[in-house]
């Protein structure tokens, strides 16, 4: 070309693909919270970390109700440029019976208004999961995405690598984090977790619903960035089943879900006829009146707590998050998101000490599990453990009995009739009495509960 | 041509269709919050110059004209396979329309001695078909259109192309140069193999060349897009009227109703 620079640099080919074995000192599966904890983690420490993720992007995969707990994620970045909907500023928990009763209890300590706001915010995961992946490369963690994790290499009883779905797509490094989230396919394939007990799964459903700011602030009492957490319970809930609903505030979309346990759906209570019947009890279908459906799924969640817990650790291998059954949902709280980080952080600082050590075998990463059980994540499962033992003998009255009784109770106690206040106490007393088993029964169940609240 | 064919293959970014939304109110394009991606059809584009070079050796040079963000695009053509790529970018760029655009594309697969351009059928952002027929036409080179398949014959210099024409095809013998537009969904794109994908989108770095790099910063841009947009408008969706008939018979009186 006449007019062109006779300089203008070529293009370098480059037509031999290098190879990038042992080139990563880690492997992470999964780009969810704890992957990105992980990586993030160890590339802070002077590692070299390979993120694979299968979707797009991350997030692009995730189903999530809405509370993201910030309390390690602040530790790692600035939270305050990750993009975060609303802080929590009311939680709700409220019984709902099938004959369209509520009894609730709403809380707003003051206190959550004001930063931190007791680290609780509603995120849609597909911008904040990629927001935070893009935190892990700024730190110089490698992601792949569309790259689907289906086994582990072994040599001997020894984790080297993974095996992905693409060509030429076997790659080894000293450590393999799995961080695959709740449907562990890897975890379970490679033998490194059975398959969880029915009882131990939770199937949640999920719909988002469009509406403008004005109208969500309107209706949930809302100012500025303060948000809502609704937790419902109940056989106006989830009908026969053991769980609970939820609603949660977006910025300008709202959450509604419903998760109980998987072995329940086995029965024949489908997630759609749940979500359905839940999402027109009267306590909630004004909530989201009018809004345009603009997204469904559904997701397992792990709720085996303490006692479900696989091992942690393996030569060359460690699990996190919710792959490692890292999940709290006791009713009262459903919360992951905290324990996925943690883990995901106590997993990278150990696998960091164990590669300056030049070791990845068991022994050496052995700190990991040390170190989480030190901290507060198994130390809440433990606690929540109890809960779903008592849910066990207790499903009938919990979630059938006592919700129908609040409401009689209720009716009983503020009846507007020419009878006296002290009539009404009796009666509406009576009608609890005769829910909960009479006074003995009574004081066993609120002994056998009290652990919940604290 | 004893050291194969240099394949220039051409591939846009485009906002992700899965993700572009049409604002209700303004009527406009919402592509700001849609993650950009490669043009689907330059799939095929990048498959076929990948078989291309497979039969006749040689190499594939991935290019794109667009902001420094579309390196992307040139990633993912490296991560399948492409040996390597350029990135056209500059501001002078900005608001070109099909003329301009591929009046770069014509220069830089000029500079690169292109024997053969490969593009896609048309973006699916703009979707007007417009550039490759551009390329051929500012480079005076030959054109294959609408491409089923390819057929090179390197001792004489030619390219076959197998077109889709209504009612059949047709083969035609292309001179070199030669421009390409293969049909959307010719070919099945191969996926990037692990370690490809982790070279392009870690270690592969395209080189940048500029408008003036390609002497031609006066002939593009908007200024120099014939191209002027009147306005904009959404049609809103017609109701279409659904009636079963049982009979021919029936249809027939429908049909005479209506005409
Ligand atoms: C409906 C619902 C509501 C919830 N609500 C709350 C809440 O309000 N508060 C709270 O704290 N927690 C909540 N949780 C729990 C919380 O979502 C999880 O605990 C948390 O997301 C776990 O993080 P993780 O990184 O372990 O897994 P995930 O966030 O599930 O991430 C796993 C990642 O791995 C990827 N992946 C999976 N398999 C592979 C593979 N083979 N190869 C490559 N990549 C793979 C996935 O695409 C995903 O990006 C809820 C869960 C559900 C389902
Ligand atoms: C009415 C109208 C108004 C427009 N207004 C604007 C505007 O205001 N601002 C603006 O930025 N754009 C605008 N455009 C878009 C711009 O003109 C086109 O994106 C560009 O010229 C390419 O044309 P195309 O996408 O139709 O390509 P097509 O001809 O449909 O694409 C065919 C093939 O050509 C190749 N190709 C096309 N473009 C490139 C590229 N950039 N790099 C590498 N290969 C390529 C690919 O292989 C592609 O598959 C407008 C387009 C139209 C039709």
């Amino acid at each position: 070309m006449s007019e062109s620079e006779p300089t203008l640099q070529k293009p370098n080919h480059q037509t031999e693909t290098p190879n990038y074995d042992d080139a990563y000192d880690a492997i992470v599966v999964g780009a969810g919270l704890s992957g990105t904890a992980a990586a993030l983690t160890m590339a802070r420490e002077g590692l070299d970390v390979l993120l694979l993720e299968r979707g797009p992007a991350p997030g692009t995969k995730n189903v999530f109700g809405g509370v993201l707990y910030t309390p390690t994620i602040r530790e790692l970045v600035d939270i305050d440029d990750a993009p975060l909907e609303r802080y929590i500023a009311e939680k709700k928990f409220s019984m709902l019976s099938a004959d369209g009763d509520e009894t609730a209890v709403s809380m707003r300590p003051s206190a959550w208004s004001d930063d931190p706001h007791n680290d609780s915010y509603t995120v849609l995961r597909r911008r904040f999961d990629e927001w935070f992946a893009k935190q892990a490369e700024e730190a110089g963690v490698t992601l792949i995405t569309e790259t689907t994790v289906t086994d582990v290499l072994r040599d001997g009883d020894t984790i080297v690598g993974v095996r992905t779905d693409r060509p030429d797509g076997e790659i080894r490094a000293p450590v393999v984090v799995l961080a695959e989230g709740a449907n562990s396919l890897v975890s379970e394939t490679a033998g490194l977790k059975d398959r969880p007990d029915r009882e131990d799964v939770a199937v949640s459903v999920k719909e988002v619903f469009k509406l403008n700011r004005e109208t969500i602030d309107d209706r949930f009492h809302l100012d500025g960035d303060a948000g809502a957490a609704y937790h419902y319970f109940g056989e106006g809930a989830v009908g026969e089943a053991v769980g609970g609903g939820f609603v949660y505030t977006n910025k300008r979309t709202v959450s509604v879900g419903v998760a109980y346990r998987i072995e329940d759906a086995a029965q024949g209570q489908t997630p759609e006829a749940t979500l359905d019947a839940f999402e027109s009890h009267p306590a909630v279908a004004p909530l989201v009146r009018g809004g345009r459906r603009i997204e469904y799924s559904a997701h397992a969640i792990p709720e085996g707590g303490a006692d479900a817990m696989p091992d942690l650790v393996y030569d060359g291998a460690v699990v996190v998050g919710d792959a490692a059954g890292l999940v709290l949902n006791s009713g009262v709280h459903l919360e992951g998101t905290n324990m996925a980080v943690e883990s995901g952080y106590h997993a990278g600082k150990a696998i960091a000490a164990a590669i300056e050590d030049g070791r990845t075998d068991e022994a050496a990463l052995a700190a990991y599990p040390r170190d989480l059980e030190d901290s507060f994540v198994v130390e809440n499962l433990r606690h929540y453990d109890w809960f779903h033992r008592t849910i066990a003998t207790d499903r009938q009255f919990l979630f059938e009995d006592l919700p129908r009784a609040l409401a009689d109770a209720e009716t009983e106690y503020f009846k507007m009739d020419r009878s006296s206040k002290e009539a009404h106490t009796d009666a509406a007393r009576e009608r609890l009495l005769d829910a909960t088993g009479g006074w003995v029964g009574a004081a066993k169940r609120a002994w056998r509960f009290r652990r919940m609240l604290s | 041509m004893t050291d194969g064919w240099n394949i220039v293959v051409c591939v846009k970014q485009v906002p992700d269709a899965d993700d572009v939304t049409i604002d209700p109110d303004t009527g406009t394009l919402n592509r700001s919050d849609a993650p950009a991606v490669l043009n689907s059809p330059d799939r095929n584009a990048v498959e076929s110059a990948l078989e291309l070079r497979a039969a006749v050796g040689g190499t594939v040079t991935a290019i794109t004209m667009g902001p420094p963000v579309a390196k992307a695009v040139l990633q993912t053509a490296v991560g399948a396979g492409a040996d390597g790529g350029v990135l056209l970018t500059d501001r002078a760029f900005g608001g070109s329309d099909t003329w301009p655009t591929s009046l770069a594309l014509a220069r830089a697969a000029a500079e690169l001695d292109a024997d053969v351009v490969i593009c896609g059928e048309e973006s699916t952002d703009s979707s007007t078909g417009q550039v490759p027929p551009g390329i051929a036409a500012h480079n005076g080179w030959s054109q294959l259109t609408y491409v089923e398949s390819l057929e090179p014959r390197p001792d004489e210099g030619v390219l076959v192309g197998k077109r889709d024409v209504e009612g059949g095809y047709e083969r035609v013998a292309a001179q070199l140069p030669v421009v390409v537009a293969m049909e959307f969904g010719a070919n099945v794109p191969r996926p990037a193999g692990l370690h490809r994908k982790i070279f392009a989108e870690t270690e592969f770095e395209p080189v940048e060349w500029t408008a003036s790099d390609l002497g031609i910063e006066e002939q593009v841009g908007l200024a120099n897009s014939p191209t002027k947009v009147g306005g904009m408008d959404t049609a809103s969706p017609v109701e279409r009227e659904r009636v079963v008939v049982d009979s021919v018979d029936d249809l027939y009186e429908h049909i005479e109703e209506v005409v």
